[in-house]
């Protein structure tokens, strides 16, 4: 709603506040002020009378004229074609400023020209508003204005300044000149002059009235004959224009004027257009209907119209049919005042794309009982602007009595709502300033609710009008008092942070990504999750069409966009909730790539297969899960390398896959090197119970390192060794461990040469070289056997 | 006394050997040659034989002189040239201490996370409990237990990203309220819940389809608006600064009544007016309210008994706030030059 300072003092007394204070004001109540709009800033204007006027030499539309602004005759070089002598016009003088920029005087083409003559778009009015000669030449004043005269934003209604107030749902009711007016009278205490319609002398109505359809509760007509239409006066125009609405005509101005003014969408047919005399509601139409745009719609069941002999003569609260508009040559009307249902406006409002400043007004909710007193502003107006000469009484058509909210209110209750101190006399001062009516019957609070005021329904609601009224500054600020209890994180979230925080602790960095992603992007990683992922239905592009079930994807695109960028070396990673059709898991996506940098550039080496497998086992450590629990198997997960990826199963259930990635998926992606990925279900990993970890004795006799250096056929699983290698005497052997793998010269091919180390120690004595030599004779003699093995020489 | 001054001679000498010798070897040497046992030193004892009594104590306290002495100056000697060698083998082992440090990198934190983990833990050190609701919720908890009911404009499908008629992506944290209350089962709670939201908005500089909240919510007897100041500046300030002033504007949730806008003194300008604050000197930061009896109600509470207070932190608002970042799509972007340069803290 936009509100026009110049119109909203007829109805209200604002002397002595400036727009920011009702801007202001108006804000903290709750009623929005998005902007103050200016009608013209131009400053420095006069009303001057062209004296003389010639064609300046040398050139095709200039022209030098003489104008007398009353204390002076100035000389001004003017382009407009309609320049002429004899003619008023608006004159910005040197210094003026206009939207445009400040006129100074100088020279055009060797001329001087000590000001400028304006046409309103100069001023600053949108050329909607204007017409073609209004744009292409300067204003022509009125002749009747005097030569001189400085109040020139005042002649066209430019000293205006509007309000554009930003309504949330609850304040519908400010979609009405009146109501803003009795806002501000709430607010700033200020005196209110609401229109009172005069008495007509009235005939009777024949017209049938009536509505066949729940979504109408409330239909009224009245019979306006012997209308004129014509141009509707300055004032008018003025006052739609502050709102952004064209003039029409005066009919259809007065029925957007009262509109504005009190929020009641009217709708005026054509009387003798009529096929019948009746108009019916209904909501069982099928079929087109040609609007007043001269645009045909397909109507269905549940739209409301109007009908008159099975003619659909309006789409209610929408827009009324070509059939019976209101024209030129229109006689006699009937105007209509009702109340439709909002959601039903809605719906066909948005299924067909047509939606009105009534239209909006219905779906807003407007104030149900008001419609006599809307008729009868009207029908005003319609006799002074139309000349209409005989005017029938209204007809109204009413599903059910009009019930005015009543609630009742401890007075208590607004205090301990609010944390406020106020006096009972100051709360009952504030609700009656908010124009409901207050009994206080010891302590407890009887309050009549207007009708305007359609979104209280509920004594919270009073608490809320007597805080916006009496001021939010007055809540004293003080903390809860409840029992002390222990704060703690959800399971699930705390369990993130311990990988999240490792993984930084890693050089990780984290990422964040859209969880809606293309159709090809949950197709292109079909692994751990494939469950069926949800569909949006109406998806802004098809960029975020699917709810995605692996993380993956998204961080492909990462990787993608760093690249891009000159970024190589990478190592990111993304905890995510994910959600499918029969499934909600925890996911963790990593991706390395290029140089592993985690020590800084002096030892970077390229990530490999090996880095994952360290940070999956490093999440492990995080839970304490053995590395007895768990297992890496070779994958045949289609997306990656077969011989440099794997499975990581927990328990016997695969929870995770890792490594490089298949060359097919290589060059979907445009990548020359293979980056190393994972995609790891967390949430198996933290539904693993492990007990509490007791600690195992620390034995008081010193360990002996061994190095063993092996040559086996390079298809051998390392894994297989070293569990050899345990196996040979529990007792004494600690533990064993890979620390060079060699491949190459003085190894023949087809073969690799492990070194290990394998730590001897015995609990209960130091021990002695020939105890060790035995054990390590056995060992070499079972890797003999089992695996081929040979000592490297 | 003759003998006497062969001594001092012989020790002049060794002296003067003993302070030419310019490496350890050399000073060997003249060790194992005047100090030896077998050295002209020591046989020099032997002419004490030749002299009487008051002369042989004299001679002997030339020689114990003589001796120590050099010993000292040996010993002198020795030591500076060690400390030399030190030096010189330290001087050698000279590294570049400007060449860059293999520090264990620290991986860096979107600054969404780094916002949404510090509200939890504030929260959580008030004695909260922060609770988890699904992404994927039933148009139910999304809108009809917040009190938006069936044909409320919010729940046009223009809106939202529904899956089918009933089951949607949900359009703010709230619902977890819901849940929270559905569990606590009449009893007084107090939780926050974060969580990835979605609407239908087209990306740009300061909208996202995709975008987080972090939910709050109190219910036990005699909450009040005041409550709600209180709590939200505590936070408020230990975001952004313990001089923030901390304001309420009127404004409308279905959910909250009397619902409020939190504003606070914008941390740019202090509060003086700056292109941050658009001149008012006031940031927009949050919305919040009194929980709306309705919604008490459709959880078991009774609204005359128990009362509640609600907010709803836009993280991302948080995070462009505090970082002066100016493009809201650089959260979800993962540009490595945008997530390394924040670091937990």
């Amino acid at each position: 709603m936009k509100v026009s300072l110049n119109w909203l003092k007829q109805f209200v007394n604002i002397d002595g506040l400036t727009p920011e204070q009702i801007a202001d004001r108006l804000t903290f109540a709750g009623v929005e002020v998005e902007s103050i709009e200016k009608g013209s800033i131009a400053t420095n204007l006069v009303i001057g009378q062209v004296v003389e006027c010639e064609n300046m030499p040398n050139s095709d539309h200039l022209h030098l004229c003489k104008v007398n602004v009353g204390d002076n005759v100035l000389d001004i070089v003017c382009g407009a074609p309609n320049v002429r002598v004899g003619l008023k016009v608006i004159v910005a003088l040197d210094g003026a400023t206009l939207p445009g920029g400040t006129i100074k005087k100088g020279k055009i083409r060797g001329y001087e020209s000590n000001g400028m003559l304006c046409s309103l778009l100069e001023l600053g009015v949108e050329a909607k508003y204007l017409r073609d000669e209004q744009i292409n030449g300067i204003e022509e004043v009125n002749d009747e204005v005097a030569v001189g005269s400085t109040n020139v934003l005042e002649l066209f209604g430019l000293d205006d300044v509007v309000l554009d107030l930003k309504l949330l749902a609850n304040r519908s009711d400010c979609n009405a000149m009146i109501n803003v007016a009795r806002e501000i009278k709430t607010l700033f205490e200020r005196d209110i002059n609401l229109p009172v319609p005069s008495q007509h002398e009235l005939v009777e109505n024949d017209l049938i009235i009536n509505s066949e359809t729940k979504l109408c509760s409330q239909f009224s007509g009245r019979v306006v004959r012997n209308i004129k239409t014509k141009p509707s006066p300055k004032w008018l125009k003025q006052i739609l224009q502050s709102e952004g609405i064209r003039s029409i005509n005066n009919v259809v101005d007065i029925g957007n004027y009262i509109m504005l003014l009190t929020g009641q969408p009217l709708h005026m047919y054509d009387l003798d257009k009529l096929p019948k005399n009746e108009l019916i509601v209904r909501d069982d139409y099928e079929g087109d209907f040609i609007a007043l745009d001269e645009k045909t719609y397909k109507l269905q069941k549940g739209d409301i119209v109007i009908t008159s002999n099975n003619r659909v003569m309006c789409l209610g609260g929408v827009m009324g049919s070509l059939e019976c508009a209101v024209d030129e040559n229109t006689k006699n009307i009937v105007i209509e005042a009702a109340n439709f249902d909002f959601a039903s406006i809605r719906r066909t409002s948005i299924r067909l794309n047509l939606s009105s400043d009534s239209s909006m007004r219905f779906v807003k909710g407007i104030n149900p009982n008001q419609y006599d007193y809307v008729m009868d502003l009207t029908v005003d107006l319609l006799s002074s602007l139309c000349d209409a000469s005989e005017i029938s009484k209204t007809k109204t058509y009413l599903e059910k009595e009009i019930k005015q909210t009543i609630l009742s209110c401890p007075i208590s209750y607004i205090n301990n709502r609010l944390g406020t101190t106020f006096s009972d006399e100051q709360i009952i001062n504030a609700l009656e300033r908010a124009h409901l009516d207050v009994v206080n019957e010891d302590g407890l609070l009887t309050v009549k609710v207007p009708f305007q005021r359609i979104d209280i329904l509920d004594k919270a609601d009073l608490s809320e009008e007597v805080i916006r009224i009496l001021g939010f500054d007055n809540v004293v600020s003080e903390l809860p008092s409840a029992k002390l209890s222990v704060g703690k994180l959800d399971e699930n979230v705390f369990n993130k942070r311990i990988v999240r925080d490792y993984l930084r602790n890693c050089g990780l960095d984290e990422q964040l990504t859209y969880s809606l992603i293309r159709k090809e992007e949950v197709n292109a990683f079909n692994i751990l999750n494939k469950d069926e992922s949800y569909h949006i239905m109406h998806p802004l592009t098809d960029e975020h069409e699917y709810v995605r079930t692996n993380i993956l994807p998204s961080l492909m695109n990462v990787l993608e966009y760093n690249l891009n960028h000159g970024e190589s070396n990478l190592s990111f990673f993304e905890v995510s909730d994910l959600y499918s059709v029969n499934h909600k898991s925890i996911h963790l996506a990593i991706i390395l790539n290029g140089l592993n940098l985690r020590e800084g550039r002096l030892i970077s080496e390229p990530y490999n297969f090996y880095h994952m497998k360290g940070l999956v086992e490093g999440i492990f450590k995080c839970f304490n899960i053995e590395p007895n629990r768990y297992t890496f198997v070779r994958s045949n997960e289609k997306e990656f390398h077969p011989g440099k990826s794997a499975n990581i199963i927990l328990q016997g259930k695969n929870i995770g896959v890792f490594g490089e990635l298949h060359p097919t998926i290589l060059k979907k992606y445009s990548l020359k090197n293979s980056p190393i990925v994972l995609e790891l279900d967390l949430e198996t990993i933290f539904n693993t119970p492990t007990g509490l970890k007791k600690m195992s004795p620390i034995s008081k006799f010193p360990t002996v390192s061994h190095d063993l250096a092996i040559v086996v056929k390079d298809n051998i699983n390392s894994e297989d060794i070293i569990k050899e290698i345990k196996s040979t005497n529990r007792n004494l052997i600690k533990n064993a461990e890979v620390f060079d793998v060699y491949k190459g010269e003085h190894v023949e091919s087809g073969y690799v040469s492990l070194a290990i180390s394998i730590i001897y120690g015995n609990n209960e004595k130091t021990l002695t070289s020939d105890e060790i030599n035995n054990v390590e004779t056995k060992i070499i003699a079972n890797l003999e056997k089992k695996f081929q093995a040979t000592l490297r020489k | 006394m003759e003998e006497i001054e062969k001594v001092q001679a012989l020790k002049e000498k060794i002296i003067s050997l003993i302070e030419n010798a310019s490496n350890v070897n050399e000073l060997k040497t003249v060790q194992e040659t005047h100090l030896s046992k077998k050295s002209e030193l020591n046989s020099m004892m032997s002419l004490i034989r030749n002299l009487n009594n008051e002369d042989k104590i004299l001679f002997g306290q030339a020689m114990n002189n003589a001796r120590n002495e050099i010993n000292t100056k040996y010993n002198e000697k020795l030591n500076y040239l060690n400390e030399l060698l030190i030096k010189e083998k330290l001087e050698k082992e000279s590294i570049d201490i400007t060449l860059p440090g293999m520090n264990y990198q620290l991986g860096g934190i979107n600054p969404f996370y780094q916002i949404q983990d510090e509200i939890m833990d504030i929260f959580v050190s008030m004695g909260y409990e922060i609770v988890e609701g699904p992404d994927v919720e039933t148009d139910y908890y999304n809108f009809e237990r917040m009190n938006i009911p069936a044909n409320h404009p919010a729940r046009e499908m223009q809106d939202s990203f529904y899956i089918n008629p009933t089951t949607l992506l949900r359009t703010h944290t709230s619902p977890a309220q819901a849940h929270a209350m559905d569990k606590a089962n009449g009893k007084p709670l107090r939780i926050v819940c974060p969580g990835k939201c979605f609407r239908r908005d087209d990306d740009d500089v300061t909208h996202s389809h995709q975008f987080g909240q972090v939910e709050g919510l109190v219910v036990d007897k005699n909450i009040n608006l005041g409550n709600l100041k209180a709590t939200l500046e505590l936070v408020l300030r230990k975001m952004f600064g313990e001089k923030r002033e901390v304001r309420f504007r009127g404004s409308y949730f279905p959910f909250t009544e009397p619902s409020v806008e939190v504003d606070i003194s914008c941390m740019e300008c202090k509060g003086k007016g700056c292109p941050t604050c658009k001149g008012t000197g006031y940031i927009e930061i949050l919305g919040a309210g009194m929980v709306h009896p309705n919604v008490l109600k459709m959880a078991g509470y009774d609204p005359d008994v128990y009362s509640g207070f609600a907010f709803g932190i836009g993280i991302e608002r948080v995070a462009m706030l505090r970082y002066g970042i100016d493009d809201i799509r650089r959260i979800y972007t993962g540009d490595v030059r945008f997530i390394k340069q924040f670091k937990r803290n």
